[in-house]
């Protein structure tokens, strides 16, 4: 109980000095818990057109008002992270998993010699030709080859996202592998398969983490991109590029209401990603967690005696792991 | 010195030049300062439309895209012409007089362009066109009837869209459309055909300037394939003066013309994809017509004194293809109750604003003989369970719905049938498919339900049911097929007694609203947004513009 008061004291500091970072948090909290509670929010179904109340402005029965078909926007609003989070989440993952892990090993056997350099070599080679496809058209071409739905996107997510993480860990492991800790893992007879996934991957993760939630946000965006296009969910799938898409032929008319509201949804809560990504970022790089604590120092003796019991080492400037 | 007249960048390239500058000031303009001078700026002999795409092509024989049909009219010449009368709802806009006419040669409407003359023998097997002498193309060349054999030779030669032309007249061979006289031309069927005369008129049939294309042709091309995709060669009131596709296309008026001289000396096609946009140059008076905008945009020109849109009962119908060699589509019951679960009133009224009216009979409302009493149906939540029911799907089934991404009103129709047929227990997943690949699927005829909009050219019952319903054309997406249907449509096809062809069409419609082979949504309106002093406009059944119709007020 202590460590998790402790704990909630250490966010409070932190969120005195860098607000941003809380920002962040509570934006994506609240992203999740619409999602997950959207059908304690509204009395309306996200799929259902009602012909009788089309296009209809703001008002108290229509907190954001409605579409061309009549379909609540508000309750579409905080239905679609379901899917777009689900999505992004999903897609990132995988990505992060499977670039990760390949890149470990291409990482691990890019010097020496044999057929596994050479391998490791094809695999970057084939990560350069992945990457030099704009992401999007990459990805509008993956949904249009197999398929409109969910699952495709979110493969099409992993898959242009994959080389991000390969490149990422191939660095990391790059350095690690040098490490002593690694060279006493081969010699007490571990193979190089074991040592990478004990020793090489877990202590190669830091970066790969920051850059999980940057990505999230980048992925929510793709998401909606290519439903925007036709190329993602199926309609009426309430999802904030296609509720945008169905509601900017809208604006010209004078209802902004169908796009702009999912519109702002989309882009508070990459917004809230990047702030979660960019927090991680500072915890997980030694230079900038120094920078932090040091801030939490300087606040701590600037605030009055009472608010200073804060927390001893939970958070510490160390070294990187 | 005429020949000279016709080639691209003869001395019109001043006026040319002038028309494209100010043409592309009066787009930019408004955008950038919002400027309402541009009004004055732009010469009153210019016409500039904001079309949603360039001509593809400018053959009609492989392209039918909406940017090349609206030059088609401006470009060639027909042999014949519906008369013009006034809209009875919109009587500033004109329109072809499709109607029967008892008391008129061959009970029709028409005009001579090319043909002064046309006679039809009393078997009514062999149509005789006198032509007229003078008539010179945009290259120069005088006009025989050579052009009009070399033209119908084409078809039967290139094999694109003209051999549906050919079918649907009964000519079965090139030499069926023989020379008479240096300025005589006869088609010569094995049975009658009442559509004979109509086919002329027809958008599809204009008549080239044969000794042009085969100069340039030679024995390489000798259809004027490869030079028919970027230049023309008609008869028409204009002149193909530039191209570029996705940008602009620009248009000259002939002083060689045979007939009246167009009011509009130039005319520039600009390209601008988004309906938003190019109801916002309209709006900004860059532009003195938008194209194609959508049904809430018109609402948004009223009340506005400098621009104005008209509306008229068009030969346009949007249907659903219910596939019947797909269950459960195969069964008849199914197809009704799908047609008992369609909103009508809502789609007309909520996506099209008024723009279109409910569609009750299975070809446009506004052709001759179209019967619109056999509609039997009506949004019935309860028939339709009934109907599923008898059919064995007390509980409905799963399919999917196909619509095109570049059509906007067809995602909204999908949505609220969607939510109608959900109450019967049918549910429908929705596959919104790009433009290109939506047609692709529409022809393969392998989609359970597809959204179909078209438009038979010729007014006549027998080309629209040949067209839709019988087995044999390549039209008939929904795969119907009933041998006495086809025997139907051909007899009709045969009979040249209006009255008689009325009681066989009339069976026929009532056959087609009992199986329902597709979803009859509704008869979207034509409708034209335009500057207010622009007038002129008139509705043909091809749902095109020709230039040469629009003038200042």
């Amino acid at each position: 109980m202590p460590k998790i008061l402790d704990f909630l004291k250490l966010v409070v500091r932190i969120a005195q000095v860098r607000p941003r970072f809380l920002l962040g948090y509570a934006i994506v909290l609240v992203a999740i818990l619409a999602g997950l509670m959207a059908p304690l929010f509204s009395a309306y179904s996200p799929v259902t057109a009602d012909s009788s109340h089309f296009l209809q402005a703001p008002s108290r029965a229509h907190w954001f008002g409605t579409d061309a078909v009549g379909m609540d926007i508000f309750t579409r609003t905080i239905y679609a992270p379901r899917i777009d989070l689900t999505i992004a989440v999903t897609g990132t993952l995988l990505s992060a998993l499977v670039g990760s892990f390949i890149g470990a090993f291409v990482g691990y056997f890019s010097a020496g010699r044999g057929v596994r350099v050479h391998l490791s070599y094809a695999v970057m080679r084939a990560a350069d030709v992945l990457q030099a496809f704009p992401v999007f058209v990459f990805a509008i071409a993956l949904v249009a080859s197999f398929g409109q739905s969910i699952e495709t996107v979110v493969l099409a997510i992993a898959f242009v996202n994959a080389p991000i993480y390969l490149r990422l860990m191939r660095a990391q492991v790059m350095a690690i592998r040098e490490m002593r800790y690694v060279e006493a893992s081969l010699v007490a007879g571990l193979s190089d398969f074991k040592t990478i996934l004990r020793h090489i991957i877990p202590n190669a993760m830091t970066p790969v983490l920051a850059q999980l939630s940057i990505n999230v946000g980048w992925a929510i965006l793709l998401t909606a991109g290519l439903s925007f296009v036709g190329a993602g969910v199926r309609a009426p799938t309430p999802e904030w590029g296609s509720m945008i898409a169905m509601g900017f032929q809208n604006m010209v008319t004078g209802q902004w209401w169908p796009s702009v509201f999912p519109g702002l949804a989309l882009a508070v809560t990459v917004f809230g990603f990047s702030l979660v990504g960019l927090s991680i970022e500072v915890f997980a790089d030694p230079i900038k967690r120094r920078a932090l604590v040091r801030d939490l120092e300087i606040a701590r003796r600037r605030a009055p005696p009472a608010a200073m019991s804060g927390p001893e080492g939970v958070l510490t400037a160390g070294e990187a792991p | 010195m005429s020949d000279d007249r016709g080639k691209p960048g003869y001395a019109g390239r001043r006026r040319f030049l002038k028309g494209v500058a100010a043409a592309g000031a009066a787009t930019i303009l408004p955008d950038t300062i919002g400027s309402r001078e541009t009004f004055a700026q732009t010469p009153s002999n210019t016409l500039v439309i904001a079309a949603p795409a360039t001509p593809q092509g400018l053959d009609i024989e492989f392209d039918v895209s909406l940017g090349s049909i609206d030059t088609l009219g401006a470009l060639y010449e027909y042999m014949l012409a519906y008369e013009k009368i006034p809209d009875p709802q919109n009587p500033e806009v004109l329109r072809e007089d499709t109607a029967v006419h008892p008391d008129k040669k061959y009970g029709l409407a028409l005009r001579g362009r090319l043909a002064t003359d046309w006679e039809i023998s009393n078997d009514g097997r062999k149509a005789t066109f006198k032509l007229r002498e003078g008539v010179r193309s945009n290259w120069g060349n005088l006009f025989s009837a050579e052009d009009v054999k070399w033209t119908w030779d084409r078809k039967f030669n290139l094999k694109g869209q003209g051999i549906f032309q050919t079918s649907v007249l009964g000519l079965k061979h090139p030499d069926q459309v023989k020379i008479e006289g240096p300025m005589v031309v006869s088609f010569n069927l094995e049975k009658p055909n009442p559509i004979l005369l109509k086919q002329q008129c027809n958008l599809a049939n204009p008549i080239y300037d044969s000794k042009k294309i085969k100069e340039v042709g030679g024995t390489d091309d000798p259809w004027g394939v490869k030079f028919l995709q970027n230049e023309s060669a008609g008869f028409g009131p204009y002149r193909l003066q530039q191209i570029i596709r996705g940008q602009m296309a620009v248009f000259q008026a002939r002083d060689d013309y045979w007939d009246a001289k167009p009011y509009m000396k130039t005319v520039i096609m600009r390209e601008v994809p988004t309906s938003a946009a190019r109801l916002s140059l309209l709006q900004g008076g860059a532009v003195d017509i938008a194209q194609f905008l959508q049904p809430r945009e018109y609402m948004t020109l009223r009340g506005n004194p400098n621009v104005t849109f008209d509306a008229v009962n068009a030969s346009y119908i949007i249907w659903l293809e219910l596939n019947a060699k797909i269950k459960p589509f195969d069964n008849v019951l199914v197809r009704q109750a799908m047609n008992y679960a369609l909103p009508q009133e809502e789609i007309i009224r909520t996506i099209y604003y008024g723009l279109a009216d409910p569609e009750k009979a299975p070809m446009p409302y506004i052709y001759p003989m179209a019967n619109s009493s056999y509609y039997r149906y009506g949004y019935n939540l309860e028939q339709a369970k009934r109907l599923l029911a008898q059919a064995g799907y007390p509980n409905g089934f799963k399919t999917t719905l196909s619509y095109n991404a570049g059509d906007p009103t067809q995602e909204p129709i999908a949505l609220l049938y969607q939510t109608a047929l959900r109450q019967i227990g049918v549910d429908i997943e929705l596959e919104k498919l790009p433009a290109g690949v939506f047609y692709e699927n529409v022809t393969k005829r392998q989609k359970p339900i597809i959204f179909y909009l078209d438009s038979p050219w010729t007014p006549d019952p027998g080309y629209s049911m040949f067209l839709y319903f019988h087995s044999k054309s390549y039209v008939d997406y929904s795969n119907y097929y009933n041998p006495k249907v086809n025997q139907m449509i051909e007899q009709g096809l045969e009979t040249l007694d209006d009255s008689l062809r009325k009681t066989i069409y009339d069976e026929v419609q009532k056959i087609i609203m009992e199986e329902a082979p597709w979803g009859f949504i509704a008869y979207p309106k034509y409708a034209l947004a335009r500057k207010t002093n622009l007038k002129g406009f008139t509705y043909y059944t091809s749902n095109n513009l020709r230039f040469q119709d629009f003038r200042r007020a």
